[in-house]
């Protein structure tokens, strides 16, 4: 893949991440997996819904393929981070954020119906393809690390193919205008994704900062006053309850 | 006609449960559905799916019970912030804003995601709900009831009396004292992962000796009156929120096992490790052994319901019931935070509403209390997926699938409800011949790629347990469930007896799983042992397969050789070419 001004921006991140940070790579890698293996619960949970005999073949096979692309990057972390652990803590980590808190639980499919599913299909693994064709050169020369990139590349291309496939189908069944208008829709929710995010996160380092200050200045002087002592220790007994009807409505 | 829904989540395991007039008639994890180990959001998928096997809406359900009480949980946190000020700032900054955008918000959260009227809304208590978990699932009249875990709102175990009146508390241990967390501190100083690689410390302890029971009692000491207190320089779970232990733990102990390391007992270093678990192991049982004496002397009663997540510990289970005061024990498949979700539903049942309990038909039905599939469901599918496949005559699949392992194959085998709580018993399940020396190390490589202190578990057919296992008086119902480790008394099963002798022991009665007693039934025809190897249908890190798509995306990305789906039978050669 050559350097155009079109991909200059994403080229010069991509380097950044691999090239200059330290053990990065490894955890980039940790973090390929939980995306690829996210992308292969969706694409199951479509086998499980669509109504399309052909299409629930298609997502099967793109299914498996997820999957083991998230196999394929974790190894390559495990490999990469050696006795460091990073990987570990960072697999780990992104375990802990996909099992808590409150999330959307409506699969993709679900969410989108089968045409706005195809071309989220079609934008994501684009894009995804894009991306991993650079990485794949920026890390070429780890003969193992390029025979991976390839075997997903291969892969992608699939994915990208047969979605486009199903969306030609669609456009030319007389449906053109709702096939573009799903593509418009999935692209632009993207983008307002990408904006999302970065405003949370901007919005998350602001909590901190305000978190730490309310931290020193109430629990601070606080913890002078409730430091010294310690719960008596043993078996207590229990303080005394109201009865359960009426203490069931309270949250404390 | 009346239904009550339980919820638990938002900390560990997310589940719901829905009972029907007082029983259980939908159970389920949320990760099942989400596909997330130990997916501990709110239980969206659980819910929604329980109000369609009951063909019911939420508006029928009477109440929504929440399994803790948030608020109470949140000031606990921020106590013993305040008392741990300023080391525990990371920690504030995480909890507090998790706290804040979220959990505090749980009310709003079921009305909004589940479509709850407010005022249906309750909130049961930690313990309460484990103990009425235990309780209310169980067929006594009277018991005493102990729940040990981690942590609750406060309380970290807890003493009741159950019995017609009710469950009656009468005391408990509170925060920072804690067995579940101690236990935990030290998985994660053996290299495991919190929450999750419990059960490998309690594997791992079969290779050791108990030589450092002195220095892990400096940390989880006994304390005279039965209970227990914590030296709190050892462990940092009351003030941090990635780190367990202290550097002053290493000084105790030598250096914590690195995570993801191998583990080789032959060595010096592996030695010490597996010595480590088993001190851990036997402190652990002896805390669990004194505190059910006090609880003993206080009811006099001589069964014991056990509930919370070290109820889990199926080598304690033994301990409590061999070494401890009561003649039987009680534990239902779900003792950990997910069974907190049935408990709150059992609490309201019978203490808000005031229904009386009627003990003549089980409140549990058995253990396969999730989703299933019918055949025409799972034919469909597998022709859509161009999937080659036989279909078996419904009256042939046990004896099909024993001769499949008889000859030495490796089985998935899904049928019927997926299993409440965190052990396949038979429903979801990956089967083999338990007789081969070799069939550990195969499945090991080939499919669950996991390490080799995690033993295998044998199924046998109820009646001829007595054959193979020593099975100790008043455990019948903990081996049903597959919560008890007995010692093995044979030779004949290498696969799944563990390194110390022992096995996790799963005992099958024809009329909780007809079709998987046939199985053993037809096995035992075959060879002169009713018994199989039963592990859980699920690759390394992922949750149990509960739906046929599952099985089968688990089936193709694994080294097993056959898969049973209904009476549905797949090979892995030659079925499916994508
Ligand atoms: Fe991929
Ligand atoms: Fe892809
Ligand atoms: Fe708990």
């Amino acid at each position: 893949m050559t350097i155009s001004a079109a991909n200059l921006p994403i080229w010069l991140a991509s380097w950044l991440v691999w090239k200059i940070v330290p053990g990065r790579a490894a955890a980039k890698m940790a973090e390929f997996s939980h995306t690829e293996a996210g992308s292969g619960l969706d694409m199951l949970a479509a086998v499980e819904e669509t109504t399309r005999p052909e299409l629930r073949a298609r997502y099967f096979r793109h299914a498996l393929d997820e999957l083991r692309h998230a196999r394929l990057f974790r190894e390559r972390a495990q490999a990469w981070s050696g006795a460091r652990g990073r990987t570990q803590a960072v697999l780990e980590d992104s375990g802990f954020i996909a099992s808590h808190g409150i999330r959307t639980t409506e699969s993709l499919f679900r969410q989108l119906g089968e045409r706005e599913f195809l071309a989220f299909v079609w934008v994501h693994e684009k894009r995804g393809a894009e991306q991993f064709d650079i990485y794949a050169s920026l890390l070429g020369h780890d003969a193992a690390t390029a025979a991976m990139f390839a075997e997903i590349a291969k892969d992608e291309r699939f994915h990208i193919a047969y979605s486009r496939a199903e969306l030609d189908r669609l456009a030319k069944a007389g449906d053109e205008a709702g096939v573009r208008g799903a593509v418009f829709k999935v692209r632009a929710r993207r983008a307002w994704q990408l904006w999302v995010r970065l405003s949370l996160d901007f919005g998350n380092f602001m909590a901190g900062i305000w978190l730490t200050i309310l931290y020193v200045v109430l629990l601070g002087p606080f913890s002078v006053v409730a430091r010294a002592e310690r719960p008596v220790g043993g078996v207590v007994p229990p303080a005394p309850r109201p009865a359960p009807a009426d203490r069931a409505r309270e949250m404390i | 006609m009346s239904w009550v829904l339980g919820l638990s989540g938002l900390y560990h395991d997310s589940a719901a449960v829905l009972l029907h007039d007082g029983r259980v008639v939908a159970a389920a994890s949320e990760e099942r559905f989400s596909r997330v180990k130990h997916d501990a959001g709110l239980p969206v998928q659980a819910t929604r799916w329980c109000l369609a096997h009951a063909g019911i809406t939420m508006a029928d359900v009477t109440h929504v019970t929440w399994y803790e009480k948030p608020l109470r949980k949140f000031e606990r946190m921020l106590v013993s912030q305040v008392a741990n000020f300023p080391r525990s700032a990371s920690a504030f900054r995480r909890g507090t804003f998790n706290w804040l955008t979220e959990k505090l918000w749980v009310k709003a959260a079921i009305v909004k995601e589940l479509g709850v009227a407010p005022a249906r809304v309750l909130f049961s208590d930690h313990h309460q709900s484990h103990a009425a978990s235990a309780f209310y699932a169980s067929p006594y009249a009277e018991a005493a009831v102990l729940t040990v875990d981690g942590v609750g709102e406060w309380a970290t175990t807890s003493l009741y009396r159950g019995g017609p009146g009710g469950l009656e508390l009468l005391g408990e241990v509170l925060f920072p004292d804690s067995i579940g967390l101690v236990y935990s501190a030290f998985t994660a100083y053996l290299g495991f992962q919190v929450n999750d690689g419990e059960y490998k410390v309690m594997g791992m302890a079969a290779y050791g000796e108990p030589r450092f029971v002195d220095e892990v009692r400096k940390v989880l000491r006994p304390r005279e009156d039965g209970a227990f207190d914590v030296d709190l320089s050892y462990v940092s779970y009351h003030w941090s929120a990635d780190q367990s232990y202290t550097r002053r733990l290493e000084e105790l102990l030598g250096p914590a096992r690195f995570p993801g390391s191998g583990f080789d007992p032959t060595t010096a270093e592996g030695k010490r490790y597996a010595d480590i678990a088993a001190s851990v192991q036997r402190v652990t049982e002896d805390a669990l052994v004194a505190i059910a004496n006090v609880l003993h002397a206080r009811t006099g009663l001589d069964t014991l319901c056990l509930a919370g997540g070290v109820a889990l510990n199926s080598v304690a289970n033994r301990a409590l019931l061999t070494r401890g005061p009561f003649a039987r024990l009680f534990v239902q498949p779900a003792a950990g935070d997910a069974g907190g979700a049935m408990g709150a539903a059992l609490w309201t049942w019978h203490e808000v509403m005031g229904n009386p309990r009627t003990l003549d038909t089980p409140v549990l039905p058995g253990p396969g209390l999730g989703q299933a599939w019918d055949d025409a469901t799972i034919g469909a599918l597998l022709t859509d997926l161009r999937v080659k496949h036989e279909v078996l005559a419904p009256d042939t699949v046990a004896v099909r699938a024993a001769a499949d392992i008889v000859e030495g194959r490796v089985l998935g085998w899904v049928q019927g409800r997926f299993e409440w709580g965190p052990r396949a018993l038979g429903h979801r399940s990956i089967l083999a011949d338990p007789r081969r020396a070799d069939m550990k190390d195969r499945i090991n490589a080939r499919i669950k790629y996991r390490e080799l202190f995690r033993p295998f578990a044998p199924s046998v057919c109820a009646g001829a347990e007595g054959r193979y296992f020593d099975v100790p008086p008043g455990g019948e119902q903990l081996a049903e469930w597959m919560l008890l480790v007995a010692p093995v008394t044979t030779d004949d099963f290498p696969a799944t007896t563990h390194a110390d002798g022992t096995a996790r022991l799963h005992v099958v009665h024809a009329a909780a799983n007809p079709l998987y007693h046939a199985l053993l039934t037809e096995v035992g025809r075959l060879t002169g042992h009713p018994v199989v190897l039963n592990t859980s249908f699920n690759l390394k890190g992922e949750p149990i397969v509960s739906s046929p798509v599952q099985a089968l995306a688990t089936f193709f990305r694994s080294g097993l050789d056959v898969l049973y789906l209904g009476a549905h039978r797949v090979e892995q050669t030659g079925s499916y070419d994508g």
